[in-house]
């Protein structure tokens, strides 16, 4: 590998000593104003929103030679990947875990979650044309799941006439990316194919034994999409993606076997303007998502099997109504469908729900924004949802706004949490969904597998409640001169009924059975920082930095009463906690801070950039056994990845890039499962 | 097993102190606060099948381990512990009840465990121990896999009534021999008991 990296600087050496036709580049694209639509579900400008929101481009996906979504998004301010331990890579935003953060691809979303995260990994970024990020509860748009925020990326429109790229990445571990975009546009028809393959073979952070810290994998991305314009104001799209990812399954020596993904979603959507005023969109969304596994013993003979799928279809209308420049108004009415087959389901379960939203955007002057939305979600499983939020922004000046708002996020109890009933066939503990305690608890209590309930069968009389959060953002942008820019945001999640797992019963084989519950009250809250420099045309430096507190309520008073107590070592007599011990939740670390330097040298059409991420310490486990993540627990030190990468263009269509990723070559084969070790990797690009 | 009878730790003087009166020759004997180290409990039986054997009975006012079928005040055996009151739960092997002892789990540290919340105190009946076993219900936390330890839990005192009426307060610190500061479950011998316990050997003296 490393010698394939040397030719490849070699290459690229001397590929910039070759003479280039000094072509300047004379067009002027900069300051383009960036606009979203996730933030309203209307096209916004970025810099006007009153929310607290992010674009990130397709020129910085490129430049950082990004191949998957988790890859990108862990780059950004306040957003951390942490692993599951079903192995997928989810996002923590504003301190939530990664079942509170919507992903969305081109305002549709993805399913799946069949260990509750949402693996970004799955999500190529290779037809990308920007990643949109809305920070804080949403559900006011979109419902369940909006809890922490929205993530929704926007795939790229192809380019007048005939054009398409081929991309090639490949690096340490035997990592293959190879993609191709085929586009075509005419004045009333588009359509454009999407293709990607990406293989590793893994990698190994402990050695001795005969598992993977990562197996090898390999998967596949198909994507097309076709725009047809009936007429000026009538616009039809209908997109199909499909995903397979099939990756080795190594439970120990002798089992052995297979996991595999499939995945599809359609999307049609119809959009018809009535006039200046008025205009509807029909949109049908269907997706599904299997997952499969088996393990076969040293004889070849089935040992386990496991498979997943989820049905999610979705039929909505949507209306925009816009009386005048000042004033419009947003709404749609729409119904969830969704099913789940699942191994260790004892039935096969499933949801309906429809739902109502409307939302209001106005400027009563020319200094202020209002947003002011609700959403009304029904279902046949839990109580129904009310989801309001309200959102302000106010224009001090050109230089400085302030922008407020406070909204209501929930997350529906999913399936797992409801009907799972799983015994691991190897170790043997078993976690039962909370509807399925009452039932199976006495069963079991039958079969002498039982050695005691720890917490009485009447605690799961009442229906799990849907976790649910008021969220708060306070912010101010201060834009002295154009290429200076800072924002600030102050943010506080009050959520009530999270639900956790917990011990319920001790099993007779040593194990323990775990169910669900919602823990009463958690907060997050802090702050977040972003600058932006733009020294010259040729020189950007970005710098971010979060604060964040995430705590237990009960447990913070559990401190404060003096209920807590430690030992130094565990031989040692135990002492009493103080109220500042408490740390907080698991897996938040403090302070997380990234910089980027992105320089640009036109002359040699050659770009390079450096980024450094660090988060700080943050705890894991309960090391102690009292219960709580305090001062004298072990914890994970705070660590930094520094990456490199530069890009240049030869010949205007040929780009050639290399880089290194994680330089310190960081690991923790303790703590952290998906930090890899330095990878160096070399690409190309072809335009045509 | 050994018994160190580390010091007298706290001396009470309040009758010497109190007692101008010559007539009050009630003498009043020091608490006693000792360390117990790798009191082994051994269990015949894996752990997941039925356990069984004999129990390991213990003395507060000796300070020793005991054969005796009525002078003793806890039996262990493995993560069990049984109190000299009561009737027999039903576990395989466990010695008859003869004397009137009881228990109960306080929350704290030796020094803040001053006296005996007699309200508290149960027997062990059937089906019931007043020392529950179990993770997280009794004195200690089990791990599982990976690890397997048996850790106790920090803040967890026992407190006992003796077969004949005395009170004693325990806290366990380790289940692994030698009481290792990282103990390995898989490389050090368990169920060796290593725990601190001040008894109070004047009759009817709720304070420690």
């Amino acid at each position: 590998m490393q010698k394939l990296f040397l030719q490849t600087l070699i290459l690229f050496i001397f590929s910039l000593t070759y003479a280039q036709e000094q072509t300047k580049d004379s067009t002027v694209v900069e300051n383009l104003e960036e606009v979203l639509i996730t933030a309203t579900r209307t096209e916004r400008q970025l810099s006007s929103l009153p929310l607290p929101a992010q674009i990130i481009s397709k020129k910085e996906i490129e430049a950082v030679n990004s191949l998957r979504l988790s890859d990108i998004l862990s780059e950004q301010t306040g957003l951390t990947t942490v692993s599951d331990f079903g192995g997928g890579e989810g996002i923590q935003m504003q301190g939530l875990d990664s079942q509170y953060t919507l992903i969305l691809i081109d305002g549709v979303p993805l399913v799946g979650r069949s260990a509750g995260t949402l693996d970004l990994s799955r999500i190529s970024v290779g037809n990308i044309k920007q990643i949109e990020i809305v920070k804080g509860a949403s559900s006011s748009l979109y419902g369940s799941e909006a809890l922490g925020g929205v993530i929704n990326i926007i795939t790229e429109k192809p380019k007048f006439g005939f054009n398409g790229a081929i991309n090639y990445r490949f690096g340490t571990n035997n990592t293959h990316d190879a993609s191709a975009t085929l586009g075509y546009r005419k004045e009333k028809f588009s359509i454009d194919g999407f293709f990607n393959r990406f293989s590793t073979s893994g990698y190994d952070l402990v050695e001795n034994d005969f598992l993977n810290t990562v197996e090898p994998f390999s998967n596949y991305t198909y994507n097309l999409k076709a725009n047809y314009k009936f007429s000026e104001g009538t616009n039809l799209l209908v997109s199909g993606r499909y995903f397979t990812q099939s990756q080795e399954y190594i439970a120990s020596e002798e089992l052995r076997g297979e996991s595999s993904i499939k995945e599809w979603n359609t999307h049609v959507k119809l959009n018809h303007k009535y006039g200046e005023k008025w205009s509807s969109y029909f949109e049908f969304y269907a997706t599904n998502y299997q997952a499969e596994e088996f393990l076969n013993d040293s004889e070849e003979l089935l040992f386990s099997e496991g498979d997943f799928n989820q049905l999610l279809i979705r039929p909505e209308i949507r209306a925009t109504y816009n009386p005048n420049d000042k004033n419009s108004f947003i709404g749609g009415l729409g119904w969830n469908y969704e099913s789940l087959e699942r191994t260790d389901f004892s039935t096969k379960p499933e949801f309906n729900s429809p739902y109502i939203y409307l939302q209001y955007d106005a400027n009563p002057t020319e200094k202020i924004n209002v947003i002011v939305g609700a959403r009304f979600d029904a279902h046949n499983e839990y109580q129904s949802q009310f989801s309001p939020k309200g959102a302000i922004r106010y224009e001090i000046n050109d230089k400085i706004s302030v922008k407020g708002s406070v909204g209501y996020g929930f997350k529906a109890p999913d399936f797992r949490q409801l009907y799972f009933d799983f015994t691991n066939s190897t170790v043997g503990y078993t976690v039962l969904g909370y509807n399925q305690v009452t039932t199976r608890i006495p069963e079991l209590i039958e079969e002498g597998q039982i050695l005691n309930v720890v917490v009485p069968i009447t605690e799961f009389e009442d229906e799990l409640r849907p976790e649910n959060s008021v969220s708060f953002n306070l912010g101010s942008v201060y834009q002295p001169i154009s290429e200076l820019k800072f924002e600030i945001n102050l943010f506080r999640n009050n959520i009530q009924d999270l639900i956790d797992t917990r011990v319920i019963a001790n099993k007779t084989n040593g194990q323990n059975i775990f169910s669900y519950y919602n823990i009463n009250k958690v907060y997050t809250q802090g702050l977040e920082f972003n600058g932006t420099w733009k020294i010259n045309n040729y020189l950007k430096i970005s710098g971010g930095y979060q604060l964040l507190y995430a705590k237990d309520k009960d447990a913070e008073d559990a401190f404060k009463n003096g209920d807590v107590y430690a030992r130094l070592t565990p031989n040692s007599s135990s002492f009493q906690l103080k109220k500042d011990d408490y740390f907080g939740l698991y897996n938040r670390s403090r302070h997380m801070v990234n910089t980027k330097v992105f320089y640009t040298y036109k002359p040699w059409n050659l770009n390079t950039n450096i980024r450094a991420t660090y988060r700080s310490k943050y705890g894991l486990y309960d090391t102690n056994t009292n219960g709580y993540l305090d001062d004298y627990d072990e914890f994970v030190e705070g660590y930094a990845i520094l990456d490199w990468a530069v890009n240049k263009t030869i010949f205007k269509k040929y780009e050639l890039g290399m880089g290194i990723d994680n330089i310190l070559d960081f690991t923790d084969s303790q703590n952290i499962n998906n930090i890899a070790g330095r990878l160096f990797y070399g690409k190309i690009n072809i335009n045509f | 097993m050994k018994t160190i009878k580390l010091l007298g730790l706290i001396v009470l003087f309040l009758g010497f102190a109190s007692c101008s009166n010559d007539d009050d020759i009630t003498e009043t004997l020091p608490v006693e606060s000792n360390l117990v180290q790798n009191l082994h409990a051994p269990q015949e039986g894996e752990q997941g099948q039925p356990v069984f054997g004999e129990f390991v009975k213990f003395n507060f006012e000796t300070g020793q381990t005991t054969t005796s079928d009525t002078d003793w005040d806890i039996a262990l055996r493995g993560t069990i512990i049984l109190i000299n009151g009561g009737e027999k739960t039903g576990i395989d092997d466990e010695p008859n009840r003869t004397g009137n002892g009881s228990a109960y789990i306080a929350n704290g540290t030796m020094g803040s465990v001053i006296s005996v919340d007699a309200s508290r105190l149960k027997e062990d009946t059937v089906n019931s121990q007043a020392i529950p076993t179990g993770s997280g219900t009794g004195w200690y936390i089990y791990a599982g896999s990976p690890t397997h330890l048996i850790t106790p839990i920090a803040g967890t005192i026992l407190v006992f009534k003796t077969h004949d009426g005395k009170y004693a307060k325990m806290e366990i610190l380790s289940y692994y021999k030698d009481a290792p500061a990282n103990p390995d479950a898989f490389e050090n011998f368990d169920k060796y008991y290593t725990f601190n316990y001040v008894y109070q050997p004047n009759e009817g003296d709720t304070s420690f």
